[in-house]
Formats: C-alpha cells, sequence, structure tokens
C-alpha cells in the first residue's frame, strides 16, 4: 500500500537486511530479507511480515500499551516459525527506521527469536545478524 | 501488503469519519474524512495522512517514546492546519483502530486541534465528532 527503497544494509547470498521505515511496505519480495522497520510491533504488522515470509522482523514496541497490543504481531510470527523482536520505544524513534537498526535496544522476543539465541538487553544490529546468519544456515 | 479495510462510521454529505487499523491505508479518496486509525502517530504515518488531504486524525501515542517520536507527526498535520490528536498508547490498542475510536484517550494534541476545542483527556469518539462538527461547518 505504501511504496518505500529499502535500504539494504547487508547481504549474504540471496539473503538480506532490509531496513524500511513502515511495515505497510512488506511485499512478497522481502521474502529473503530480515525486515527492519519503525512500525509497532502489533497484530497486523506481524501479519504483514508473515504474509510475506519474511525471514526475520524487528519493529519497535511501542510503549508495549494496552493489552501488550504494541508487541502482539511476535505471536503471529510464531505460528510460522519467523523470528520476531520489538526495540524499546526509549531507545529508537518509531516511525524512523534507521533508529531502530542504529540505537535500538531489544525488548521483547517471540519464541522462535529465542531459539536462535536472541534476548532482551542486546541491540537490534546484534539480534538482525543472528537473525541474518539463521537464514543463512536454514537456506544451505 | 497492507490490505485493510477503512469502516466509514459517520457521514454527512461527503464528509465522513473514517476507521481503519493502518495509515497506510490512506489515499486522496480520504481527502475529505476525519481519519482514525491504530497506528503510531510518528512523522511517516503523519505524512501519509498529509498526503491524503485529510481533514482530521486521530491516531496513537505508541508510549511517545525516544524524542517523543511516537506524537512527531501532531506538529506535521499543524504546519498543514490539519486537527491531529493521540490517544494514550494504554487506552486502546495501537494496530486496531476500532480500539482507537472505541476506548483511546486522547493523550496530545496539536494547535489546529487546541482551536476547536479538543483537549488531554477526552475521548477519541468525543475529539473526532469536534472534527467532525469543524469540518461541516467550515464546508458551508
Amino acid at each position: 500500500m505504501v511504496h518505500e527503497v529499502h535500504k539494504i544494509v547487508k547481504q549474504q547470498g540471496k539473503y538480506r537486511i532490509a531496513i524500511a521505515n513502515s511495515a505497510t511496505s512488506i511485499t512478497g519480495d522481502n521474502k529473503n530479507d530480515v525486515f527492519i522497520c519503525a512500525s509497532h510491533s502489533g497484530i497486523n504488522v506481524g501479519q504483514y511480515a508473515a504474509q510475506a515470509n519474511v525471514k526475520g522482523f524487528i519493529g519497535n514496541d511501542a510503549g508495549i500499551g494496552l493489552e501488550e497490543a504494541g508487541v502482539a504481531g511476535l505471536k503471529v510470527l510464531d505460528e510460522k516459525g519467523i523470528p520476531g523482536a520489538a526495540v524499546s520505544s526509549m531507545s529508537a524513534e518509531i516511525g524512523v527506521g534507521p533508529t531502530t537498526y542504529e540505537t535500538g535496544v531489544i525488548s521483547v522476543v517471540n519464541k522462535a527469536a529465542q531459539k536462535i539465541g536472541i534476548k532482551s538487553g542486546i541491540t537490534a544490529k546484534q539480534a538482525a545478524d543472528l537473525m541474518l546468519q539463521a537464514a543463512v544456515k536454514q537456506g544451505k | 501488503m497492507a490490505h485493510d479495510e477503512q469502516t466509514v462510521i459517520k457521514q454527512q454529505g461527503i464528509y465522513r469519519i473514517i476507521v481503519t487499523d493502518t495509515a497506510g491505508t490512506y489515499t486522496e479518496k480520504n481527502k475529505n474524512d476525519v481519519l482514525i486509525d491504530g497506528s503510531h502517530f510518528g512523522i511517516n504515518s503523519a505524512e501519509m495522512a498529509v498526503k491524503a488531504g485529510a481533514q482530521g486524525r486521530i491516531g496513537n501515542d505508541a508510549g511517545i517514546g525516544k524524542n517523543n517520536a511516537g506524537i512527531a507527526g501532531l506538529k506535521l498535520l499543524d504546519q498543514h492546519g490539519i486537527p491531529g490528536a493521540a490517544v494514550s498508547a494504554m487506552s486502546a490498542k495501537i494496530g486496531v483502530g476500532a480500539s482507537t475510536y472505541a476506548t483511546g484517550k486522547v493523550s496530545s494534541v496539536n494547535e489546529a486541534a487546541k482551536k476547536l476545542g479538543i483537549k488531554v483527556g477526552m475521548t477519541a469518539k468525543e475529539a473526532a465528532d469536534i472534527m467532525f462538527q469543524a469540518l461541516l461547518k467550515k464546508a458551508k
């Protein structure tokens, strides 16, 4: 729905780390990407990432909020075995994708992310690298 | 990827109150609308509303967060004279537009909204009605 040019910060074979401001810019072209954005990690955002079959997802926790809606999308990703994590809204500017990657500190992770060693407290960069390495390993 | 529907809550002539999960659905078809969504109120989602020519917008404050990024878009709307208000992340589920409208409590307003009498503490419904009435009055 929203057209945005994604910034590719790393590439290994066909797998990439891609950065966007908004999760509404995700398409099927992101299926080999660890997708980093500055959207909240709510239910609808989880659905966009799951539909695109991304290899990993990092968004903003949006203060977590009412009924933990800010990170509800991470569970949606778990249903498809996709690693997902959110950065604290005090560590990165929501709406501004590069800040998620540059300054984001992970606050919440899903089960698939836990399995590949991603923990709350590590940086978004570290988490993205772990997701990329897992994708590369799985793709072999 | 964001295929969310827009629900018309109120309509009078060509003017409407619309509810949707994401600001990513906004197009110029929304130019006569007061827009209610479940997105954060960061800079990029506000750009989407401005681009669509919205007559008013209510979103989620996303916990406000780093550098007040969660409500940075309110100022952008002011630059275009568009009333804007954000509801507290603890009052409504981010990502769920219907929740913004049904249970949202206004936590932040811009200058254009203040001029219409919209205040912190009001419900999103009250704020939306004020924006809608102002729009009808202006159109006369």
